[in-house]
């Protein structure tokens, strides 16, 4: 009996482990995925096929909208110091607002940038720029959360983009004794000034179809 | 709604008309439009008779003891031209599904003039 016992175990380990093979199989055999980002020779990467930009260096995670959610793309940093220290910038192509102009637009924008925070943003720069030959506006924004005891700076872009704007953002946040640092902002304009977009987003497509219909 | 405020050029060239429909009163949604600078209609609904019409109410509970619904989510409800409920959406809405369904609209709208 206790042979028999001895051998249905031994039975099921070969089982479990002609089960482990089979499954290690099935997992190898999974069309491999692409990677997001494709190096290219400019020393640029390009992104999914629709983006081509500056990526920053090691040590900077890849933020990436996998679900639909607030931005497309972006990067992250966690830096030396007390929480919050750390930089993110990203690609946003909905912005805060609805007005196609952008004055209007960074009006709006202003007022609800960083305010689910507490941080109290103030401008402290406005000026027109131009972002890969499109009419933009650079907006310098700064504050702090005293209860939360933290502050933050940003810089942002927003972008005439045919019919719309869209927006590239970098946010530092330090602790409130914490200081800023001026790298991770050159990480950004090297992002933003290197980006390039390399297929129609859905709303180009969408107008080019309407127009096609004669709508 | 800001979503809907941003593509509302599109849903013009479309021929839609956007509405909210909202359980609050004409007040909140007042200060609400004025928030988010909404240039589109919002309906006030307080009994609130569309919103269980259109089916955007739970009919199971978590309701109030005496029957009124105790929760309710979201809805996209696109009606055509003729009357006719021809999509319908919970949770939030999908913009770009939506844009693209009432291109569809419109397309077999103008075929059939």
């Amino acid at each position: 009996m206790k042979k028999q016992t001895r051998y249905f175990s031994q039975l099921g380990i070969l089982f479990a482990a002609a089960m482990l093979g089979l499954l290690g199989g099935c997992a190898t055999m999974e069309p491999k995925k692409p990677p997001a980002m494709v190096p290219t020779d400019r020393g640029t990467v390009i992104y999914l096929e629709k983006y081509e930009f500056k990526r920053p260096p090691e040590g900077w995670a890849l933020m990436r909208n996998v679900e639909g959610g607030d931005f497309e793309l972006g990067f992250m940093r966690l830096e030396k110091g007390d929480f919050p220290t750390q930089t993110t910038f990203m690609y946003d192509e909905f912005p805060y607002g609805s007005s196609r102009e952008l004055e209007k637009r960074a009006d709006y924008y202003c007022t609800k940038f960083l305010f689910n925070s507490g941080i109290e943003a103030k401008v402290t720069k406005r000026e027109k720029a131009t972002v890969a030959g499109r009419e933009a506006l650079l907006l310098e924004m700064g504050g702090e959360n005293p209860v939360q005891k933290e502050k933050a700076k940003s810089k942002i872009y927003l972008i005439k983009k045919g019919n719309r704007i869209v927006s590239f953002v970098c946010t530092q946040w330090r602790p409130l004794k914490g200081t800023f640092s001026e790298e991770p902002f050159g990480h950004f304009e090297a992002f933003v000034q290197s980006f390039k977009f390399l297929k129609k987003d859905f709303y180009e497509q969408l107008e080019e179809e309407m127009t096609k219909a004669g709508i | 709604m800001e979503a809907h405020n941003r593509d509302l050029y599109l849903y013009k060239r479309l021929n839609a008309q956007v509405l909210g429909v909202s359980m609050d009163d004409p007040m909140t949604n007042k200060h609400f439009a004025k928030s988010l600078d909404l240039q589109f209609p919002l309906i006030s609904n307080v009994l609130p008779w569309m919103g269980t019409k259109y089916g955007a109410y739970s009919r199971t509970p978590p309701f109030l003891p005496d029957g009124t619904p105790n929760w309710f989510g979201r809805r996209t409800v696109i009606i055509d031209k003729n009357g006719i409920v021809r999509y319908l959406k919970d949770g939030s809405p999908d913009n770009q599904e939506i844009l693209t369904f009432l291109l569809k609209l419109e397309k077999e709208f103008r075929g059939k003039r």
